[in-house]
């Protein structure tokens, strides 16, 4: 040992530079992972979204589409499920390094768009990279902040009440267009007595439905900068809804808490339950009743406070490859065959192209079809509202505190005075 | 005299010499050790040391990811103390250290003392209680409690049988905790293995010296085994409670990733977690870590300063 230490030591030295330059080296192919330019031209965009595994092997088909269409753009997908991938967007993109391109919502846009992490896809339009053309019922505006185009709907989805087809109708009682609040839960009262099952699964804690109502009265849930409603008004709602967890009108929230991820109406705690229509798929996957669309209930008779939302394409403000970017919105957005693998999973297709190119086969796609049919029919459909910066926070503080009501813990005033020191600082972040 | 002029002439000229080769081969010894640790230094510098001393500083600032912090002073402590949901988080984070920690510990006591005597087959008896502590904080483990507990689940219909029905622990907030509890105590391997090792070191002349006087098990374990193991039952008690106080994968898990329902689940680390990941609100969460860092220090410091009440060591006795 002690001979040899000279010896020992120069080696033991080698060792640790060594050692040390593979760790510099590691952190150099790390940082080229990001990168994607190669040297025959060929360029590589990352693609995200959320949604559940149907969507993901349908989005797959389309990316491999249109990688043999474009040879020389390679994408690569990241996918989870909604919450986790909005976590994972914030962490990646204050990092900047998000997604090329990924899917929006409209509760998003202007939070990003402030964080100046949106392109604008106008320009890119005018470059000649992708289509602002043929967008079906005005859905392009839902993509729009303060004249940007920031994002590109890929589909157009309203809010409806699903329900338990069987429990209805053994029930005796028949949903039908223009009922009202009252009607509605006459009905669920019918089930209640017959069914010995709950109406609805929790109607109070949704925030894209309180909006709708709100729409009904002539307010809407946001204003551009603010809520637009008062704490007296979520109190009046949120009392009513935690009088009916009490009068077993509405599932017991113990129990509903218990089935997730399974939905409480496909657990066959309730008979119906109010979501978007693109939805509606999971229940037949999920339950063992079979289940319809039916209209959302209004206050004066006739107005639903319904619109047309959208799923939409964005692309990164900060991306390497813009005009690959807008090539792969484009393509995803106008390609027939695109619109036949996708269906109605991101809602009605958005585009005339891809609309026309794909025929509901199965009876879930043909009833959102009919059912958006019937809501444009009606002369119902709205303009979508403001969603301001925080209104992601807001929507999960909503269910949150919902929640709460419903289990008791937190009285509707509280519970109100709650959200709205919450909204406060959702809006300030 | 010649000898003693010549003497101190030597040593001047060469020693000097040679402690600065050795100096020399000596740091580069250092240098080689450093340079062993180096991954391990980069490590902590830039992913421990680095990261701490940034969220103390985010502690007093806004900070929402994206645009540059902005110095706040304290206002993020004093929204923190008003904010009720903190104030939740804390209530049900001292429920679950309150609760979990002492019965964890009873029961890794009880059955090392059980294991402690000397059976065929002790250590597939030692492994088998053991394993729940290797994969109890795995998320896999959350996922069957969830469904362990769930409404008409195995709980459930035990309970049921005698006459106890609460329709499952998980959706009620009432009861929730105590499944998250119950999965704390359920990996008391831990400490139960350090207890052995406490129970084997007791000298076994106290017990025969005990036993000639008259003293019975009871009396043994009070005045001997207790006092003797009284070093490893601190170290277990500090252990098991910072260990608690941080609770977070269980928690995240069995309710759904919401910390739910009605915040019943809502542990510390939690509503951290919701605030600096899903809220962003980075100066907020920031503010928190370090609250939760001063806090743990002076449980840390009380039960220090508590052990010259109760702990035995066997050096201070001689």
């Amino acid at each position: 040992m002690q001979q040899g230490g000279n010896v020992e030591r120069r080696t033991i030295l080698k060792a640790a530079g060594a050692s040390l330059a593979v760790v510099g080296l590691g952190a150099t192919a790390t940082a080229c992972g990001g990168d994607s330019g190669s040297g025959d031209g060929t360029v590589t965009i990352r693609y995200a979204w959320w949604g559940g595994e149907p969507r993901t092997i349908a989005i797959k088909k389309t990316i491999a589409l249109f990688e043999k269409k474009f040879p020389k753009i390679k994408v690569k997908p990241e996918f989870t499920d909604y919450e986790a991938f909005w976590e994972k967007f914030q962490t990646q993109a204050s990092g900047g390094n998000p997604p090329d391109v990924f899917q929006n919502a409209v509760g998003f846009l202007r939070k990003y768009d402030k964080r100046g992490v949106l392109l604008d896809l106008k320009t890119q339009a005018d470059a000649g990279n992708l289509s602002l053309d043929n967008f079906r019922n005005g859905v392009l505006a839902n993509g729009q902040v303060d004249g940007k185009q920031i994002a590109v709907p890929v589909g157009a989805n309203t809010m409806a009440l699903v329900i338990d087809l069987k429990a209805f109708e053994k029930a005796g009682v028949e949903p039908k267009f223009g009922w009202t609040w009252d009607e509605y839960f006459d009905a669920l009262q019918k089930i209640q007595d017959k069914q010995k099952i709950a109406g609805d699964t929790g109607y109070f804690s949704i925030m894209y439905l309180y909006d709708l109502y709100l729409r009904q009265n002539g307010k809407a849930f946001f204003t551009d900068t603010d809520l637009g409603f008062t704490e007296a008004d979520l109190t009046q709602w949120w009392e009513d809804g935690y009088k009916r967890v009490r009068s077993g009108l509405v599932a017991d929230p113990k129990k509903v808490e218990q089935v997730k991820p399974k939905s409480a109406l496909s657990a066959g705690l309730a008979a119906s339950e109010f979501t978007w229509d693109n939805f509606s798929i999971r229940y037949e996957g999920e339950g063992e009743s079979d289940y319809g669309l039916a209209p959302i209930p209004t206050t004066d008779g006739k107005d639903t406070g319904q619109y047309l939302g959208s799923l939409m394409l964005s692309g990164f403000s900060g991306t390497k490859h813009p005009k690959e970017v807008a090539q792969f919105i484009d393509f995803m957005v106008h390609d027939p065959e695109v619109g036949e693998i996708m269906g109605y999973d991101r809602g009605i297709l958005a585009t005339t192209e891809q609309y026309e190119a794909f025929k509901p086969a199965d009876d879930n796609n043909k009833g959102v079809a009919a059912y958006e049919e019937e809501v444009a029919g009606a002369g119902v459909l709205g303009k979508i509202t403001p969603h301001p910066s925080g209104a992601d926070v807001i929507e999960a503080a909503f269910l949150r505190i919902g929640g709460e009501v419903a289990q008791g813990k937190t009285k509707p005033a509280d519970a109100a005075k709650a959200l709205f020191s919450e909204a406060k600082a959702a809006f300030a972040g | 005299m010649t000898l003693v002029k010549e003497a101190p002439a030597r040593p001047a000229g060469k020693r000097p010499a040679a402690p600065a080769a050795g100096r020399r081969g000596r740091r580069r010894e250092n240098l080689a050790g450093y340079l062993f640790m180096s991954p391990w230094i980069a490590g902590f510098l830039l992913l421990t040391a680095g990261p701490m001393i940034a969220s103390l500083y985010y502690a007093f600032t806004s900070y929402n990811l994206f645009t540059p912090p902005q110095w706040i002073g304290l206002d993020n402590f004093t929204t923190m103390f008003q904010d009720p949901r903190w104030q939740k988080s804390v209530e049900v984070t001292l429920k679950y250290v309150v609760v979990a920690t002492p019965l964890k510990l009873l029961l890794a006591l009880g059955v090392a003392l059980l294991l402690a005597q000397k059976r065929r087959g002790q250590g597939l008896y030692r492994a088998a209680f053991y394993m729940p502590s290797l994969i109890g904080a795995s998320v896999s483990v959350g996922f069957v409690w969830r469904a362990l507990f769930s409404d008409d689940a195995v709980v459930d219909r035990t309970q049921k049988i005698f006459g106890l029905d609460v329709g499952g622990w998980i959706g009620n907030p009432d009861y929730v905790i105590y499944a998250l509890v119950a999965l704390s105590i359920w990996q008391f391997g831990a400490p139960m293995v350090i207890f052995l090792a406490g129970l084997k070191q007791v000298p076994q002349e106290l017990y025969e010296a005990a036993e000639v006087d008259g003293a019975g098990p009871l009396r043994r374990f009070w005045n001997i085994t207790l006092p003797m193991i009284s070093p490893v039952l601190f170290f277990n008690v500090l252990l098991e409670s910072i260990h608690a106080f941080q609770v977070f994968g269980s928690a995240y898990v069995v309710s759904d990733t919401r910390c739910g329902p009605a915040d019943a689940t809502l542990v510390y680390t939690c509503y951290l977690y919701q605030k600096g990941f899903k809220e962003a609100q980075m100066g907020f969460a920031s503010a928190m870590a370090w609250t939760l860092v001063v806090a743990v220090a002076l449980v840390t410091a009380v039960l220090f300063w508590s052990q010259k009440k109760w702990v035995h060591y066997e050096e201070a006795a001689k």
